[in-house]
C-alpha cells in the first residue's frame, strides 16, 4: 500500500469544501445543535425537561447520530469510489502503470482517515453532553464509552467500506447515495419494526452491526429483538464486506478508463 | 536505434465495427511522430489500447522495447500520456491535481512538480483552482502531468485542440524543446497543417487503418510532382498528354490540367510538354510544377479508401 496514495485520496476528499461541510453538518454540527437545543430547553423548562445526560440520553443520543453519520459515511464513500471516475482523472491515474487494484486499495485507508475522525469528534461531544446534566440518572461507565466508540467507529467504517464498493461498481456517485440511502432510512428500520422478521432479516447489514454494540446500548435499541447470534452478525458483515469490496476491486480492474 | 512504439496486427472491435484495423507501427526514437487521420478514424482508440485502457481484439504490441500487457507497468513508467482532452478533479488546483497524480508515480515525481508547471508556462496560476482554468491551460496541465514522469516517450491526444494560434505555437514550440532533449512525441491530430510544422515522421490513417507511414522528409521526396497548366482546348491536350510515358495521370480541375508524373527529372519534362503543346498549336497560359503537399495526399487517400468502401 502506497502511503503517499492514500495521502492523494485525501487530499482528494478533503478539498472538496461541499462533501466537508455536509460531513460535518451530518456529525459534529448536528450534534452539537441537537445538545444545545435540549440544553436550552432544559433551561427555559426544567420540570418538563429534567434532565440532558445519562446513560438512556447517552443511547439515544448515539442512535440518531448514528443514522446520521451514517449518511456521511454513504457520502464519502460514494466520492471516494467514483470521484476519479466522474472527474475523468482516473483514466489519467491508470496511464501511470499504476496497478488498478492498488489504486482502489489506497480509497479505502484515504476515505477511513477523512470519516473517522469526524465521526469519533461527534462522539466525543455527545459523550460529554451525556454528563453535562445528568439528574438522578447514571451516567455511562468508561467501559461503555470506550466500547460504544468503538462499535461506533466499526459502523461507520463498515457504512463507508460499502458505499466505496458499491459507488466503484457503479461508477456513480448519484445512484450509490440512492440505494444507500434506500436501504438505510427504509429497509433497515422496516426490518427492525416487524415482529417476525424471519430468517431474511438476519441478513440486513444495519441489524448485525447493532448486534455487535454493548450490551447497555442494544438493550431497547431496534434490532434487539432480532436475536441474532454474534457468529451470524459477524458473518453478515463478513459477506456484505467482502461484496462490497471485491466488486469494486473487480469493476476498477476491469473498468475500459 | 529501435523503435519507441511497435504495433503489429494491432485490432479493435467492438461488437460487428471494427475500429482499427491490423495496424502495424512504428514509432522511430527520438522524433515528433504525427498519427493523423479524420475524426473517427481510430486513433484514440489505438491510443488507449498502448496505453492499456483498451483490451486490443487482435495483434501485439511494445513500447519502449516491452511488451505490452505483460510489462505495462514498467513500460508506462517512463511513458505520459493525455487521452482525449485532458480532465481533472476541477475543485483542486493545478498543483494539487499533479501532487495527486505524483504519487502514483515514482518518488522523485512529487520534485518535477514545479519544474513542470514552469516549463507550460502555469506556475504563476498553479494554486488556482482548474475550474478556472481555459481549455488551453488544461491542455498544458495535461503536458504538465505527463512530464512527472520524466517520459521517454510522450503520448498526446490531439494536443491542439482548444488552443488559440499562440497557445498553439507554444505547444509546438514546447514540443519541439522535448523532441531536441531525445524524447519522442506521439502526436495524433486531425489538424495536417499542425502536424506539418510539428513531426518529423506520421502515419496516416484512414478507417482504422494505417495507409502511410514514414519520416516527412522521405515522404515529401517520394511523393509524385505535378505540374498544373492552363492551356486552350484542355481536354484534347488532356488526350495528347495521356500518350506520354511520364505522365501517370491527368486530370481536368477548373478548366485547369494536373498532370501527375512520374520521372527524376519533372522540370526537364516540363519544358518536353510546353514543346509539344505548342508544336501542337495550343496556346500555353500557365505552367507550374509543384510536389504533392502532405495535406493532398492525405486527402487523395483518406478521399480514395472511403470512395472505395
Amino acid at each position: 500500500m502506497s502511503v503517499r496514495l492514500v495521502r492523494a485520496e485525501v487530499l482528494k476528499l478533503r478539498t472538496r469544501r461541499g462533501l466537508m461541510a455536509a460531513s460535518l453538518l451530518l456529525t459534529v454540527v448536528a450534534t452539537v445543535a441537537i445538545e444545545l437545543i435540549l440544553l436550552v430547553l432544559h433551561a427555559t423548562d426544567p420540570a418538563k425537561h429534567r434532565i440532558v445526560g445519562g446513560i438512556s440520553h447517552f443511547n439515544d443520543g448515539l442512535y440518531s447520530l448514528t443514522q446520521l453519520a451514517t449518511i456521511a459515511a454513504v457520502l464519502v464513500g460514494a466520492t471516494a469510489g467514483a470521484g476519479d471516475l466522474a472527474a475523468g482523472f482516473f483514466r489519467n491515474l491508470v496511464v501511470t502503470g499504476r496497478p488498478r487494484a492498488s489504486l482502489f486499495g489506497a480509497r479505502i485507508p484515504g476515505g477511513l482517515i477523512v470519516m473517522l475522525p469526524m465521526a469519533a469528534a461527534a462522539y466525543v461531544v455527545l459523550a460529554l453532553f451525556s454528563f453535562v446534566v445528568p439528574g438522578d440518572a447514571s451516567t455511562p461507565s468508561a467501559t461503555l464509552l470506550v466500547e460504544a466508540g468503538l462499535w461506533f467507529e466499526l459502523y461507520i467504517a463498515v457504512m463507508f467500506l460499502l458505499s466505496l464498493g458499491l459507488a466503484s461498481l457503479l461508477g456513480s456517485r448519484a445512484t450509490t447515495i440512492g440505494i444507500l440511502a434506500g436501504l438505510q432510512l427504509l429497509v433497515t428500520p422496516l426490518v427492525q419494526g416487524l415482529h417476525n422478521p424471519g430468517v431474511g432479516a438476519e441478513s440486513v447489514l444495519g441489524l448485525a452491526l447493532w448486534r455487535l454494540a454493548p450490551k447497555e446500548i442494544l438493550n431497547g435499541a431496534p434490532a434487539g429483538h432480532l436475536g441474532e447470534s454474534l457468529a451470524v452478525a459477524l458473518v453478515v458483515i463478513g459477506v456484505w464486506m467482502a461484496l462490497a469490496l471485491g466488486l469494486g476491486t473487480w469493476r476498477t480492474v476491469t473498468r475500459d478508463a | 536505434m529501435p523503435d519507441v512504439v511497435e504495433t503489429n496486427g494491432l485490432t479493435k472491435r467492438f461488437g460487428d465495427a471494427t475500429v482499427v484495423t491490423d495496424v502495424d507501427l512504428r514509432v522511430p526514437r527520438g522524433t515528433a511522430f504525427g498519427y493523423l487521420g479524420p475524426n473517427g478514424a481510430g486513433k484514440t482508440t489505438l491510443i488507449r489500447m498502448l496505453l492499456g485502457l483498451l483490451r486490443p481484439s487482435d495483434g501485439t504490441m511494445e513500447l519502449l522495447g516491452r511488451p505490452v500487457p505483460p510489462e505495462r507497468r514498467e513500460a508506462l513508467a517512463r511513458v505520459g500520456a493525455i487521452v482525449d482532452e485532458p480532465r481533472f478533479h476541477a475543485h483542486m488546483t493545478g498543483r494539487q491535481n499533479l501532487w495527486a497524480l505524483a504519487a502514483a508515480r515514482e518518488p522523485e515525481a512529487h520534485a518535477r512538480i514545479d519544474a513542470a508547471l514552469e516549463r507550460v508556462g502555469l506556475l504563476a496560476r498553479a494554486d488556482d483552482r482548474v475550474s478556472k482554468y481555459s481549455m488551453g491551460m488544461r491542455q498544458r496541465l495535461g503536458i504538465a502531468a505527463c512530464l512527472l514522469a520524466d517520459p521517454e516517450l510522450l503520448i498526446l491526444d490531439e494536443p491542439m485542440n482548444g488552443l488559440d494560434p499562440a497557445g498553439m505555437l507554444e505547444v509546438r514550440e514546447l514540443i519541439r524543446s522535448l523532441v531536441d532533449e531525445g524524447r519522442t512525441v506521439v502526436l495524433s491530430s486531425h489538424l495536417l497543417d499542425e502536424v506539418e510544422r510539428t513531426c518529423d515522421a506520421i502515419a496516416i490513417v484512414d478507417r482504422g487503418r494505417v495507409v502511410l507511414q514514414g519520416r516527412l522528409a522521405e515522404l515529401r521526396d517520394g511523393a509524385a510532382a505535378v505540374l498544373r497548366l492552363e492551356c486552350s482546348d484542355p481536354a484534347r491536350a488532356a488526350v495528347l498528354l495521356r500518350l506520354r510515358a511520364d505522365v501517370v495521370r491527368v486530370r481536368e480541375e477548373d478548366g485547369r490540367l494536373v498532370l501527375e508524373l512520374a520521372t527524376d527529372d519533372p522540370r526537364g519534362e516540363t519544358a518536353a510538354i510546353a514543346h509539344v503543346l505548342l508544336d501542337a498549336g495550343f496556346e500555353l497560359y500557365r505552367l507550374q510544377l509543384d510536389h504533392d503537399s502532405l495535406e493532398e495526399r492525405f486527402l487523395e487517400l483518406t478521399t480514395r479508401l472511403g470512395a472505395a468502401a
